[in-house]
């Protein structure tokens, strides 16, 4: 399958200023699994729909390989029953007027595929995705997370060389939840089809993707692996919409931004002093540390004096609430806290988990080199970032 | 330098405009939308206009009175119809009689309905639901099925023909009560009792109790409950309701002929109908000008109410839920009540009517009495008609002009509004789904009399291509499709809004094109939708009498207009026959509409 492009892509609604999509370059290669992720109304679902021509550009255009399937300046328009990808909905749409096995070989008839031919892949797609027991009842007749499996099978019976999945398991329950998104790992790898899989949510993004395209207000924020959305977030918006409980942030940007960001001032001019206008400061909850005395903190780790004012536990894991300079923090940790509210101590960061923006909010890449010492820390990725 | 840039931006527009033309018609629903936009502006706007325009120009054969050519521009026909000494008898007093029907009948229906429609959808009466579908049979029936009931009973000697019960024992009703504007108000109001129970009702059903509760717990008793939270919230749809009624009253038509005429008590409609048939179409233009003003006022305040009620409706939620009041030991006289209001606005005339049809001599109960030659006999003892009136072969004659006719236009309309539903949700150009939505809406504003006025007054004579149509079939169709259409719009657009998208756009991405999209997949899906924009117009244009009484000839008769005809010539029995079939059909017919669809009339009504 060769790769889809988006250059430029812009999409405005009935003729409105108002950029559902603006300035969209995107790159899916053959086989990735990508997530488009971000928050309602970000266009994301947008996009998808651009992809599979159920929506035209207003501006840029659209290529698979070699083909043009959109593009406003040449007047070139595929119409999506001629791009032959597979779209499964949020809302499944199955027809509810035709039996599942009607459902599911839909597209082969459509292609006039010979019957014995269209009855084994119907029946070998339903026998994966486990329905074929269901093959004679209507839609409304199966549960949701049924539903979903048709929607599923419905699309991978053509076997399309493109999935595009619009937020598929958002209307099922946590436990199916978790078993479909297995179940679509499965299928990446036994179909090696190219996915693109819309969601606003943050964890099914990370366990399923190869790569991740965080978008907010229309606009592309940050494309790569779950690894490097999580650890290096491009900006102060990625970092703050990916992890949960969210990265704390001290912001240094104002001279009266609090005595939390005076005492990371202090941190950075005594051991990083090349560092220069850094807007703020993340720090995610697992890097941070509570210690009792102040013989504890790890050299060269950001540090302060910190209470305990809430101790959480969240089945497995805890998070902590502290209080720092009089900023909240958060913290989580995997071991049973010895610690419990009103605790005196000391919270400590190690320099390759802060994370430094400029005072736009994108990310600092000549901090980040600074921090990880030159040589720890994948040194390679932050390199090549800090020179593109 | 600059001259290249021009160049260049033109280049950029005129490929930009290809590839919006390009996507806009990547289907047939742009197309398809901007040819219905033509047929209904044709078969809605223009005869509107033209009737409009008729107001104010000469007509033929009045040449030498105005003095002036034939489509003259003249004032004659309003100074006539609003100032000369004849306008009060024109139109004053017309106008004066249907505003005073409409209101009384409006107040009674909704002192009576209001009531019911509470009883029905938040109480624990007894037979509750099967009050909530026998008290709406009013509605599935025409309203001048009970003007003949009334006449039946009531009528004295002031007319010739058969007489009515009461006389025949006897007891010679006064004219006030066999004639005129108190059974006309008594009969609509029972008419309009339906409307209150299905949308005052439907609005009472879906409130939540939780809104009540909520004010409750803050410390509200019930008088504040039901003045600061249930009546703000329930105003719009009754005051919906109460429009609806007074748009149908002031076309009403049937009814008036029946009980008004033999007094010489006119409505607009009646005296309409009078212009038209001794050839004052210049008059009869302004009166349906007249009407459809009105009309046209009331349903834009509808039109807003409804809108208004629209920002509530969100408000409901999932969480909604009704609760029932426990009437206590009101609970028998409120199903006496509701029993008695079934009782004289369904049982009694329908039963009059079904025994008026089975008796030689009015209001003789005697076994000796009772036949069945009137539907069935042979050799009748009459001057014309001889035979029952299931043997007359005219009555099989209009009862197959009235299925093929209404039949044809219907399945036409239901295509029609399936299709604007269609094109309203898809098209990309929105301009085009707004006009559509609205042209197709607009003949509910417009009384069946003076749509049909219209028609006569654009297809009497031929117009460019299109010969003169009166007389003919078509005219009859065209015309029901058109007042129809409202209803088949609704249906196609509520259903098509209620499909969405996804279905279609997941056949698309399989690779189905548009036409195979369209059998595949959302005809099937919406047959039942297709099954109700197509058994609504069908019930509506079967009781129908309005546009038939103006556009049908002898060689286009209709049930309708052979039962007004019979009524004319006084065959009492004969005619009561015909209106009970038609009553069955239009009853059958709606009972059949909502098995098959497993739909709410009240959806149909559009609140």
């Amino acid at each position: 399958m060769p790769t889809i492009r988006l250059k430029d892509a812009e999409k405005r609604y009935g003729g409105t200023a108002v950029k559902a999509v603006s300035n969209l370059n995107l790159e899916i290669g053959d086989g990735e699994f990508m997530c488009l992720l971000g928050p309602s109304g970000c266009g994301k679902t947008t996009t998808l729909r651009m992809i599979s021509g159920l929506e035209h550009l207003s501006q840029g255009q659209i290529t698979i390989g070699d083909r043009v399937v959109d593009c406003v300046s040449s007047g070139t328009f595929v119409t999506a029953e001629k791009r032959g990808m597979g779209l499964v909905f949020q809302s499944y749409a199955l027809w509810p007027h035709m039996t599942i096995e009607r459902n599911t070989d839909f597209g082969l008839r459509l292609r006039k595929v010979p019957k014995a031919e269209r009855e084994a892949r119907v029946e070998k797609v339903m026998k994966t995705l486990g329905i074929a027991q269901y093959r004679d009842r209507y839609p409304s007749q199966l549960s949701g997370g049924q539903q979903q499996r048709v929607a599923l099978a419905r699309m991978l019976a053509v076997n399309p060389d493109v999935l595009l999945l619009d937020e598929p398991l958002s209307n099922l329950d946590a436990r199916l939840r978790l078993e479909m998104r297995a179940e679509l790992k499965r299928l990446h790898e036994a179909f090696k089809t190219t996915i693109v899989f819309v969601t606003h949510d943050q964890w099914e993004a990370m366990t399923l993707a190869t790569s991740i395209a965080v978008m907010s207000d229309g606009e592309l924020q940050q494309v790569g692996t779950p690894n490097d959305i999580y650890e290096r977030p491009a900006n102060r918006f990625v970092a703050e919409f990916v992890g949960s409980p969210p990265i704390n942030i001290i912001e240094m940007t104002d001279q009266s931004s609090g005595p939390l960001a005076g005492l990371a001032r202090a941190y950075f001019s005594k051991f990083y002093p090349q560092l220069k206008s850094i807007g703020s400061v993340g720090m995610r909850p697992e890097a941070i540390g509570f210690v009792r005395d102040a013989g504890a903190v790890p050299e060269g780790s950001l540090s302060g004096r910190a209470s305990v004012t809430g101790v959480l536990p969240t089945g497995g894991s805890w998070i902590i609430e502290l209080v720092a300079e009089g900023s909240k923090l958060f913290l989580t940790t995997h071991q049973p806290p010895a610690v419990s509210d009103g605790a005196e101590g000391l919270f400590h960061v190690p320099p390759e988990a802060l994370h430094v923006f400029d005072d736009k909010g994108d990310r600092d890449w000549v901090a980040d080199i600074a921090l990880s010492k030159g040589g720890e820390g994948r040194p390679e990725m932050v390199a090549k970032k800090a020179m593109a | 330098m600059s001259a290249l840039s021009g160049q260049e931006r033109r280049a950029g527009r005129a490929s930009k405009f290809r590839y919006n033309s390009q996507v806009a018609l990547r289907d047939p629903t742009t197309l398809i939308g901007i040819l219905a936009a033509l047929l209904f502006g044709y078969l809605i706007i223009v005869p509107i206009i033209s009737l409009l325009v008729d107001a104010g120009r000469v007509q033929f054969g009045d040449e030498r009175r105005i003095g002036g050519e034939p489509g003259a521009f003249t004032l004659y026909y309003i100074n006539r119809a609003l100032f000369s000494p004849v306008a009060q008898s024109l139109f004053w007093t017309p106008l004066t009689n249907t505003l005073a029907v409409a209101f009384g009948a409006i107040s009674i229906s909704l002192a009576i309905g209001g009531p019911l429609a509470w009883l029905v959808s938040r109480t624990d009466m007894f037979a509750r639901r099967w009050f909530a579908t026998a008290l709406i049979v009013p509605f599935m029936l025409p309203a001048w099925t009970f003007a003949l009931a009334w006449a039946t009973l009531f009528k004295n000697r002031s007319v010739g023909g058969q007489l009515g019960w009461f006389e025949a024992l006897g007891l010679t009703p006064p004219d006030w009560l066999a004639y005129g504007q108190v059974p006309i108000t008594i009969i609509l109001a029972l008419n309009y009792i339906p409307f209150f129970i299905l949308l005052f009702g439907n609005a009472l059903r879906r409130f939540d109790s939780q809104l009540e509760d909520s004010a409750r717990m803050l410390g509200a008793n019930t008088p504040t409950v039901a003045l600061k939270i249930i009546g703000p919230l329930m105003l719009p749809a009754l005051m919906s309701a109460i429009i609806l009624a007074f748009a149908k009253a002031i076309g009403e038509f049937g009814v008036p002929y029946v009980l008004g005429l033999p007094v010489n008590y006119d409505l607009l409609a009646t005296g309409l109908y009078r212009s038209i048939s001794s050839r004052q179409t210049g008059v009869a233009a302004v009166l349906a000008t007249a009407i459809l003003l009105i009309g046209a006022i009331a349903l834009l305040v509808d039109a807003r109410l409804v809108r208004e009620a629209r920002k509530f409706v969100t408000v409901g939620g999932k969480g909604a839920m009704a609760r029932r009041s426990a009437l206590g030991p009101m609970r028998i006289p409120a199903t006496a009540f509701a029993a008695l209001i079934f009782v004289v606005s369904v049982g009694l005339p329908l039963l009059t009517l079904v025994l008026s049809t089975i008796m030689r001599v009015p209001a003789n109960f005697a076994f000796s009495n009772f036949t069945l030659d009137y539907w069935i006999g042979t050799n009748l003892d009459t001057v014309a008609l001889r035979t029952g009136i299931l043997l007359a072969p005219a009555l099989w004659s209009a009862a197959f002009n009235t299925l093929w006719i209404v039949g044809t236009a219907s399945i036409c309309s239901g295509i029609l509004g399936l299709l604007v539903g269609y094109v309203v949700v898809r098209t990309p150009v929105w301009p085009l789904a707004g006009f559509l939505r609205h042209v197709t809406f607009f003949p509910y504003m417009v009384p069946g009399i003076a749509f049909a006025a219209a028609y006569l007054s654009l297809f009497a004579v031929q117009r460019g291509p299109i010969p003169a149509l009166y007389g003919t079939v078509a005219i009859l169709m065209l015309a029901l499709i058109a007042d129809q259409m409202p209803y088949a719009s609704r249906a196609g657009i509520s259903a098509m809004m209620q499909l969405g998208k996804d279905p279609e756009e997941a056949a698309q991405v399989a690779g189905a094109g548009w036409l195979r999209r369209m059998i595949w997949v959302v005809i099937p899906i919406q047959k039942g939708a297709l099954m109700t924009g197509v058994l609504l117009p069908f019930i509506s244009g079967i009781k129908g009498l309005s546009l038939f009484v103006i556009l049908a000839v002898p060689a286009t008769d209709v049930l309708t207009t052979y039962s007004l005809r019979l009524v004319d010539y006084n065959y009492t029995q004969a005619a009561n026959a015909v209106v009970l079939i038609i009553a069955g059909i239009a009853y059958f017919g709606t009972v059949l509409a909502q098995k098959l669809t497993k739909t709410n009339l009240a959806d149909g009504l559009g609140s």
